[in-house]
């Protein structure tokens, strides 16, 4: 139910439908002319056959509800039949419809447009033929039933008013309800035509309906034209007029088919055939003409696909007449040179020649030549050539023609094709191009390239490759199919030819690529050395198409490969020639080249017999390799450089292959690509085992010397002749008085040297230094620090190639001066003393002599007394002490003696001997004298002059005494100028003055002022002093037989003078 | 006598005479140390006991009277020179500078023993005398700064109230001064401190007088 519900036509179509049913019920009432006896035409059956049929079948309870409602509706308004009747009727009449609905749609499916002949058809046998019979059936039963008329009186005119009614209404209403949604336009002329076809019918229909023509079957010619002209619309439309008009007569009486009551039943059926037939003969008609426009249309349609195809396809498409002349270019064709057929023609030219002016100059020619030879004897033609766009531009076409013959063999016409190649000409000229070029390629390359097939068979070889074999091979050109193999072998050096052979033929039986180096002959007979690879080239099967093959000279890259081997060979001598030890590390330390005087060195065969299981190669070879005191300070110094990438350097000692430690200097540096990343490490180390000993030695021999310096026994200075001092030792320093700071502040030697010295210093000693390299030892005084002086005695020596400096030897000489000065003066003292003696001897007043000698005497007298008291006292002591009274006795003896020594030693002087000595050179005798007091009179700031004759006579004297007046006179010429400011100089001469030898001793002092008296004894000048030297003196010079005087001096001094005689005996 | 209690040092340069006067000494048990020289005898350690210096006028280094006045500003052992020929200026000279005798060589036993004895008695005298003062002046050293004001007031013979005066403090202050005083100094009277106080060379700057004019 729902479904049915759900299927409900609007209700709007379902109000028409059955306003509709009870206009065509009214309708059939106004035709009812014949009492009683029903209806002639019952339109109410074709409106609900054709609204069944467009209906869905789901939707049909509801229209036959709606045909119920109508029907019963005009019966109640019209027919008046009691309702059993009329339901009856109705069933029957929804019999007809279903029937007819079913029948029709069965036979022609849907939708059903009664546009075809079989349709019309269909609807005419089907609806309006069989369906009817069921309604009349029902209905003619019916009535029957209710005795209103006779089943067999009823039932035709049932059947044929049914039927009339599907005739006429079914069209106007199918065609009504299709096109009530569109809208069909009808140009004027169409209206026109309608229009006047319309005042046409309409006037034969009324002229032969209302009996002024003699029959009414004379309305079929117009009611054709319009089933003709206007197909069904017109068809549906003509016979609704028609059925309106005979309607119109029929009810007005002016009908023909209004006659007598007798014939009214006849009338009622001619009426009803009458109209049958038209609608028939007008739907058959509608049909074919329907039929025949589809037709038409259809052809028109493909044409115009045809033709659309014809302009579509990618292709110009041209026609020509037999004799060639165009008569049809495509839209495309048209579009591409920019003229259509019509335009070709011009005066006098033919449409040919037209087109063929439109070919590019160059083919024009050849394309008219062979156009008009496959005219002229029907073979198809063929052609490619250049024609000019609209635009003027060629393009290439590629153009076929064929003739279409007809059934005799005779051409109609022909067709032609040709379409715009001109990409693919360009591309493969570029092709050509591009290959033409790869053929310059492979022939311009430097290399070799051949290419075979499968098996090796005929060979391709490019130029090059000719040329070469051209060159070699004699007889190249006779050589028919060459196969590579043969013809590498003619080339190639005999030693490599076998091997290239093998090779070959293994790649042609395996099917692999292959790479050979080998020798082959040049055209001037050198070998060079050459490198071919061998490929093969497989399609998309995978199976070899053909071997590719190239070969390179190699000859300079192997030459330069043999040259770097060999310069690689020589590098790697000289790594293991050089006298170091050379080690590779990779950049985390693991050595992985020892060079080969390493390898000896360890005694190793190679670098991997270091490793040790559990630890690096770099940790066991320094445990193993370094002395174990040097192996951790290495191990970290290699790591920390390792860690940080700075190179190290540290001395260590390595354990040679026969166990001895060797000092060594190793050294590491990291080898860096260009960004920095260390690549290697490349570590030395030389042998010093030698240096380091002789360093060891050294630094002991330094440790010696430094002990020498630093022994502070002797100063010890480093200096140069400028006058620093570079460097002084403690000893040096604590002598002169000065701190090491002014050794570093600049201390200097000069300022050191005091006045005296300085020329000394600059003329002696630089000199000697110069010349010998070494200052000889000598005394001399410096300055300490506080200014006073001290004494030294220094020696020098210039270092060794460098004379500018030197070492001095310094040694303090105070003390030993203090001693001396202490000796000199005791020495002094006993000479004084005997001095004096001598003189007191010469004295002729004893008394004064007695005091002197008291003195002399009584020390010894003075230990005699004391020893004696001594002695008596351990003698008389309780109990004696006998030992040490012996001991005085003993001083007192030699005490005795030594008085006694003093008395006689007065005596000997007193003696006055006048004994004189032999013949003496007194040069000599002055000389000595001269060298006892040159110490004195340095140290008294004198200077003595000499001027004594070489050749001095022999004189016979006593050499001593002589001596002690030369220096007594000279030591009182220095006392004279002790007081003296200035030059302190004594002048000493000696010169030979006839028969005697005269002597002067001149000083610079304050002079004498009693010449004769100081010769007196006891007579002095001086503070201390007995006055007895002089007299002494001349005494003495009296004794040899000469004179003593003395003179004054100018400007001031005194001047001592004595002759001496010359031993005139000694001449012979 | 005996060889510890004091000794006597000789300086001559003649081997011969120490040689002999050592000898002598020695028979005398008189301990001796000779030097050759003054300075030989200078820089020598010498025992702090009593001694006497037997001193030659002739010496290498410095003559044996300069030597005499070198040493007078010091204490140092009575001197008895001894010269091989005596001249008078140079024994009145020795003598007036404090030297014992002056002998001439030869000299005999018994003078040169007198002169010994004597010096050895005195240079004991002058030790017991610098020892007593040693003991004074520790006990000086004892005083209070203020002690020390009160001394020489006291001594002077300031009364009790002019002192206080002076120093500016009570009578009673400055009697308690002067007890201290008396005590540490171990004076039995003022007679007595007052000599202690001339030993100890404290001056007398005031006078009961004077200051009594003042007043």
């Amino acid at each position: 139910m729902m479904s049915v519900w759900s299927r409900r036509p609007h209700f709007l179509h379902l109000g028409l439908f059955i306003a509709a049913y009870v206009l065509g019920c009214g309708f059939a009432q106004a035709l009812a002319i014949v009492p009683g006896t029903g209806i002639s035409i019952w339109p109410p059956s074709g409106l609900f056959m054709a609204t069944l049929i467009l209906a869905s079948r789901h939707s049909w309870p509801w229209w036959v509800l709606g045909g119920c409602l109508a029907e019963l509706f005009s019966n109640a308004l019209w027919f008046h039949n009691p309702l059993s009747v009329a339901l009856l009727i109705y069933t029957g009449n929804v019999l007809e419809a279903v029937a007819g609905a079913w029948l029709v749609t069965w036979a022609c499916r849907r939708p059903f447009r009664l546009e075809t002949l079989q349709e019309v058809l269909t609807l005419v046998v089907l609806g309006a033929g069989i369906a009817p019979v069921a309604s009349a059936t029902v209905g003619s039963a019916t009535l029957a039933w209710f005795g209103m008329q006779t089943f067999a009186a009823a039932w035709p005119l049932f059947w044929l008013g049914d039927a009339t009614g599907v005739l006429i209404v079914a069209p106007l209403a199918l065609a009504v309800l299709q096109n009530c949604g569109g809208r069909t336009q009808l140009s004027a002329a169409r209206w026109m035509e309608a229009c006047v076809l319309g005042l046409i019918f309409l006037g034969v229909a009324a002229l032969s309906l209302s009996g002024h023509l003699p029959s009414a079957y004379i309305v079929m010619p117009p009611l054709l034209w319009a089933a003709v002209r206007f197909e069904f619309k017109g068809a549906a439309v003509a016979l609704t007029l028609l059925a309106l008009i005979t309607v119109v007569f029929t009810i007005s009486g002016t009908s023909q088919f209004v006659g007598d009551p007798e014939f009214q039943k006849q009338m009622q059926f001619a009426l009803q055939l009458f109209l049958a037939i038209s609608a028939f003969s007008v739907l058959t008609v509608a049909a074919v003409s329907r039929q025949h426009q589809q037709a038409l249309l259809t052809l028109r349609d493909s044409e115009r696909e045809l033709s659309q195809l014809v302009d579509m396809v990618p292709s110009h498409v041209w026609r020509l007449r037999p004799d060639g002349e165009p008569i049809f270019f495509n839209k495309r064709m048209t579009d591409f040179i920019g003229l259509d057929v019509a335009d070709l023609d011009k005066p006098g030219m033919s449409r040919l020649e037209a087109v063929i002016e439109t070919v590019h100059p160059d083919d024009a020619a050849g394309f008219g030549d062979a156009l008009r030879r496959s005219l002229a004897i029907g073979e198809s033609f063929a052609l490619r050539y250049r024609l000019r766009r609209a635009d003027g531009v060629y393009r290439w076409m590629s153009s076929r023609a064929e003739p279409l013959r007809d059934q005799d063999g005779r051409i109609v016409q022909w067709f032609g094709l040709c379409h715009d190649i001109d990409n693919q000409v360009h591309a493969e000229e570029a092709l050509r191009r591009s290959e033409q070029q790869l053929q310059q390629m492979i022939d311009a390359v430097p290399v070799r390239i051949w290419s075979a097939t499968p098996t090796g068979g005929p060979v391709y070889f490019n130029k090059r490759y000719q040329d070469h074999f051209r060159s070699v091979i004699a007889n190249f050109e006779a050589i028919e199919e060459p196969r590579i193999e043969e013809l590498l072998q003619e080339l190639i050096h005999p030693e490599d030819a076998p091997e290239v052979q093998r090779t070959l033929q293994n790649c042609f039986e395996t099917g692999g690529g292959s790479s050979m180096r080998f020798r082959w002959r040049e055209k001037d007979g050198v070998y060079r050395w050459a490198e071919c690879r061998v490929e093969p080239w497989r399609d998309q099967a995978g199976a070899i198409a053909q071997w590719y093959g190239v070969s390179l000279d190699i000859d300079e890259e192997v030459r330069a490969q043999e040259a770097l081997r060999e310069r690689e060979r020589e590098l790697s001598q000289i790594v293991n020639m050089v006298p170091v030890h050379i080690r590779r590390l990779t950049p985390d330390g693991e050595p992985t080249f020892f060079n080969k005087r390493l390898l000896d060195f360890f005694g190793l065969s190679d670098v991997a017999q270091l490793d040790k299981h559990g630890m690096s190669r770099l940790a066991a070879a320094i445990k193993t390799l370094v002395h174990p005191e040097d192996a951790t300070r290495l191990l970290e110094t290699v790591r920390h450089s390792l860690a940080t990438g700075e190179p190290y350097a540290m001395k260590y000692r390595m354990l040679r292959a026969d166990g001895v430690y060797r000092w060594v200097d190793g050294r590491g540096e990291p080898l860096r690509d260009q960004s920095g990343a260390i690549v290697h490490w490349y570590a030395i180390s030389i042998d010093i085992d030698d240096q380091m000993r002789l360093y060891r030695d050294l630094e002991e021999r330094e440790a010696k010397i430094r002990r020498l310096v630093d022994s502070d026994i002797i100063g010890i200075v480093i200096w140069d002749l400028d006058g620093r001092v570079i460097d002084a030792n403690d000893a040096f320093l604590r002598m002169v008085q000065y701190g090491r700071e002014d050794v570093e502040a600049g201390l200097r030697w000069f300022d050191m040297t005091p006045p005296e010295w300085q020329d000394v210093h600059a003329r002696e000693e630089a000199e000697e230094l110069k010349a010998t390299g070494k200052m000889q030892a000598r005394e001399k005084e410096y300055f300490r620090k506080d200014g006073s002086r001290v004494p030294v005695l220094i020696g020098a020596a210039c270092f060794e190639g460098q004379s500018r400096q030197g070492v001095a030897y310094i040694l303090d000489l105070t003390e030993r001066k203090r001693a001396e000065a202490a000796q000199m003066r005791a020495e002094e003292a006993l000479r004084q003393a005997a001095d004096e003696l001598a003189k007191a001897t010469q004295a002729t007043s004893l008394a004064e002599l007695s005091a002197s000698i008291a003195h002399e005497v009584n020390q010894p007298l003075a230990a005699i007394v004391a020893n004696s008291h001594a002695c008596h006292r351990w003698l008389s002591a309780e109990p004696p002490n006998l030992e040490r009274a012996k001991t005085t006795a003993e001083r007192i003896i030699r005490d005795a003696n030594s008085a006694a020594d003093v008395v006689s030693r007065i005596r000997a002087v007193f003696k006055q001997s006048t004994q004189t000595g032999s013949c003496t050179a007194l040069n000599s005798a002055m000389a000595e004298a001269l060298d006892l007091t040159a110490e004195e009179a340095a140290r008294r700031r004198v200077r003595i002059d000499t001027g004594i004759e070489d050749d001095l006579p022999l004189v016979a004297l006593d050499r001593v005494q002589v001596q002690q007046v030369l220096i007594n006179l000279m030591r009182n010429g220095m006392d004279a100028m002790d007081s003296v400011q200035g030059d302190r100089v004594l002048l000493v001469r000696a010169r030979r003055m006839g028969d005697v030898v005269q002597t002067e001793i001149s000083d610079r002092g304050a002079g004498i002022e009693f010449p004769d008296k100081i010769f007196e004894p006891f007579f002095t000048t001086k503070g201390t002093g007995m006055g007895m030297g002089l007299a002494i003196c001349r005494s003495i010079v009296e004794s040899h037989g000469g004179r003593l005087w003395a003179e004054k001096n100018e400007p001031q001094g005194a001047t001592f003078v004595f002759t001496l005689p010359v031993e005139v005996k000694a001449v012979p | 006598m005996t060889m510890d209690e004091h000794v006597v040092f000789i300086v001559d340069d003649d081997a011969r005479i120490r040689e002999a006067l050592s000898e002598l000494l020695a028979s005398h048990s008189i301990r001796t140390e000779a030097f050759g020289s003054a300075g030989e005898y200078i820089s020598a350690d010498k025992p702090d006991t009593p001694a006497c210096l037997i001193l030659d006028v002739e010496l290498p280094d410095i003559n044996g009277l300069d030597l005499q006045r070198q040493i007078a500003k010091g204490d140092h052992p009575p001197i008895v020179f001894i010269t091989g020929h005596g001249d008078i200026p140079s024994s009145v000279r020795a003598i007036k500078h404090g030297a014992v005798d002056f002998l001439t060589k030869p000299f005999s036993d018994a003078d040169l023993m007198a002169a010994i004895q004597a010096a050895l008695a005195e240079d004991r005298e002058k030790r017991s005398a610098r020892a007593d003062l040693g003991v004074l002046k520790r006990r000086y050293l004892e005083l209070t700064p203020r002690e020390r004001e009160v001394l020489p007031l006291v001594v002077s013979g300031l009364l009790n109230k002019q002192a206080a005066a002076e120093l500016g403090i009570s009578e009673v202050t400055l009697e308690i001064h002067r007890r201290n005083v008396m005590q540490k100094m171990a004076a039995a009277s003022l007679a007595d401190l007052v000599r202690i106080a001339e030993r100890l060379e404290i001056p007398i700057t005031h006078s009961r007088r004077a200051e009594g004019n003042r007043a």
